[in-house]
């Protein structure tokens, strides 16, 4: 049985032909003892036939490849242009729920070359950054306020070479949500510190400078 | 709420629009409908997802027409509705807005900026504070306001929630399938959820119901651990352990966007007249933001159909 409605299949291969300018990889990443790797490789290949723009390659987390892309825990993917280069946005989890909603934004954003959706005072900043920020926005599939954060991290990842910005779904990754004291979501933890995190899906501006204030 | 939600994609913007709707609720989407069906152009604004507060409801037994439906589909159902119209959607947080004349520009958090003749003010409200010590501190650390988003991170752990009333008692029962127990407090010798969803959580063998307490304090150490509880009655002190704090007490209006330029009440809900438009020409106010005596589905699809009605003969 297919994951996606018929309904959904048929607006989404609508919006794609019509959206979509240049090819967008989508990388996965499966592993041993995996309890979701099978489901997001079955959304995976249902979502790779919507457009001929949309290429997926599939790789084992300790492959190579997984090594090159630094992939820690599975499932994974990684959003690219066609020439495969990590521009920083990824998903650890499968994107399910309000989360898939995510991926299809990220989706069309590649499709348009990539170019961030943010104002130009946020790129301005970002890219006056001068070290590594890595973003993780841990999320569920049932919170609506999620794909804000989630999008708005992805975007600034886009913006600037120095942020990277990984969505976590909590509920696939216990253990690591646990260790990041992860019990409300949108939940944003800087630079994988657990003591660097703020709590909501602030509007662009105010979520730039709590990224800013806490990667200091 | 799907497996696999398509979510919210915005619209290519334009620069005017006859209408720019601020919330993507019932009474903003009913607003965006009739403004269409008038031929005038509308923008919808929302911040998280089509459908607003709604979507967050498990189920909705109260929308006419529908003897049972969930909340996600009646959301997803007004936002298709809208859609079918021509109604257009832009994803962001609504800023600022400031008069130019006959106009209003509307600001968003992505530097995007909107004119336009009709400003509809449909933001509803947000989860009250309970206002005890540790709700600040303990925020995001077990003290949270959304059962859908953080419910799962409780699996398998007891939980306190507080409040009495539908949303307290709804989001209870939601709960009750994934954590292990539930213990409401209430600060009223009784609930004053409706009957039905009283009868579900009276009979449901994982929920404990404590009423006429005061919560006096959340504690813990890194994170919640226990509730202080006060007997109203004997002034008796109790302590529940916890694993997490679900606040529904209740509601407060987001006005943030209008605040300095629309009246509002003591309260902070905006004042209007019959025709649902504020002080200031032009601009609305619909659903929960406003003055009222029922906060309903029903009763915020209904504002922002009399608002349009009004404007589109006032202005257009």
């Amino acid at each position: 049985m297919s994951l996606l409605a018929e309904k959904d299949v048929k607006y989404l291969q609508e919006l794609f032909g019509k959206e979509l300018e240049n090819k967008v990889k989508l990388i996965f990443f499966y592993g041993d003892d995996c309890e979701y790797c099978e489901l997001e490789g079955q959304l995976l290949d249902e979502v790779e036939v919507l457009s001929d723009k949309i290429l997926v390659e599939r790789y084992h987390k300790d492959s190579e490849k997984g090594k090159e892309y630094n992939v820690e825990f599975a499932p994974a993917l990684i959003i690219t242009l066609e020439d495969g280069k990590d521009r920083g946005v990824r998903f650890y989890g499968v994107p399910s729920g309000h989360e898939f909603g995510t991926l299809i934004q990220d989706i069309v954003l590649f499709g348009k070359n990539a170019k961030p959706q943010l104002s130009q005072e946020t790129i301005e900043q970002l890219n006056q950054l001068d070290k590594p920020v890595k973003i993780s926005v841990f999320v569920t599939p049932t919170c609506p306020y999620c794909p804000k954060a989630a999008l708005t991290a992805h975007n600034m990842a886009l913006a600037s070479d120095k942020v990277t910005a990984e969505v976590v779904e909590a509920g696939e990754f216990f253990d690591l949500s646990d260790q990041f004291g992860v019990s409300s979501v949108p939940h944003i933890a800087i630079n994988r510190n657990p003591d660097k995190f703020f709590i909501g899906a602030y509007p662009e501006p105010q979520f730039l400078q709590q990224v800013l204030d806490l990667s200091e | 709420m799907g497996l696999f939600d398509i979510g919210p994609l915005s619209s290519d913007i334009k620069e005017y629009y006859d209408f720019v709707i601020i919330g993507a609720g019932p009474a903003g989407l009913t607003a965006a409908i009739y403004a269409r069906r008038a031929g005038l152009t509308a923008l919808v604004v929302e911040k998280a997802l089509e459908g607003g507060a709604v979507t967050q409801t498990h189920v909705v037994e109260n929308w006419p027409g529908e003897i049972s439906i969930e909340g996600q589909a009646l959301g997803q159902n007004f936002a298709n509705h809208a859609k079918h119209f021509g109604a257009e959607f832009h994803y962001a947080y609504a800023q600022k807005v400031t008069i130019d004349g006959e106009y209003k520009i509307v600001e968003l958090d992505d530097g995007h900026s909107i004119r336009c003749k009709v400003l509809i003010v449909a933001t509803g409200t947000q989860p009250r504070k309970l206002g005890v010590p540790g709700e600040t501190e303990f925020r995001g650390k077990g003290v949270t306001y959304c059962a859908a988003c953080d419910g799962y991170l409780f699996k398998d752990k007891d939980v306190v929630v507080i409040g009495g009333g539908d949303s307290a008692c709804d989001e209870s029962h939601f709960l009750a399938k994934v954590v292990k127990s539930i213990t409401i407090v209430q600060n009223l010798p009784y609930l004053t959820a409706a009957k039905i969803l009283q009868d579900r959580i009276l009979s449901d063998p994982k929920i404990n119901v404590i009423t006429n307490h005061v919560v006096k304090e959340i504690r813990g150490a890194s994170k919640v651990e226990e509730v202080v509880i006060i007997d109203n009655d004997t002034k008796e002190e109790k302590t529940i352990k916890t694993d997490g704090v679900f606040i529904y007490v209740g509601l407060s209006p987001m006005t943030q966007v209008v605040k300095g330029l629309v009246a509002l009440n003591e309260q902070g809900y905006v004042i209007t007249d019959e025709h649902m438009e504020t002080n200031i020409p032009g601009i609305y106010a619909v659903g929960d933001i406003r003055i009222k005596g029922l906060r309903q589905i029903v009763t915020a699809a209904a504002d922002g159909a009399i608002a349009v009605e009004h404007a589109a003969r006032k202005y257009f």
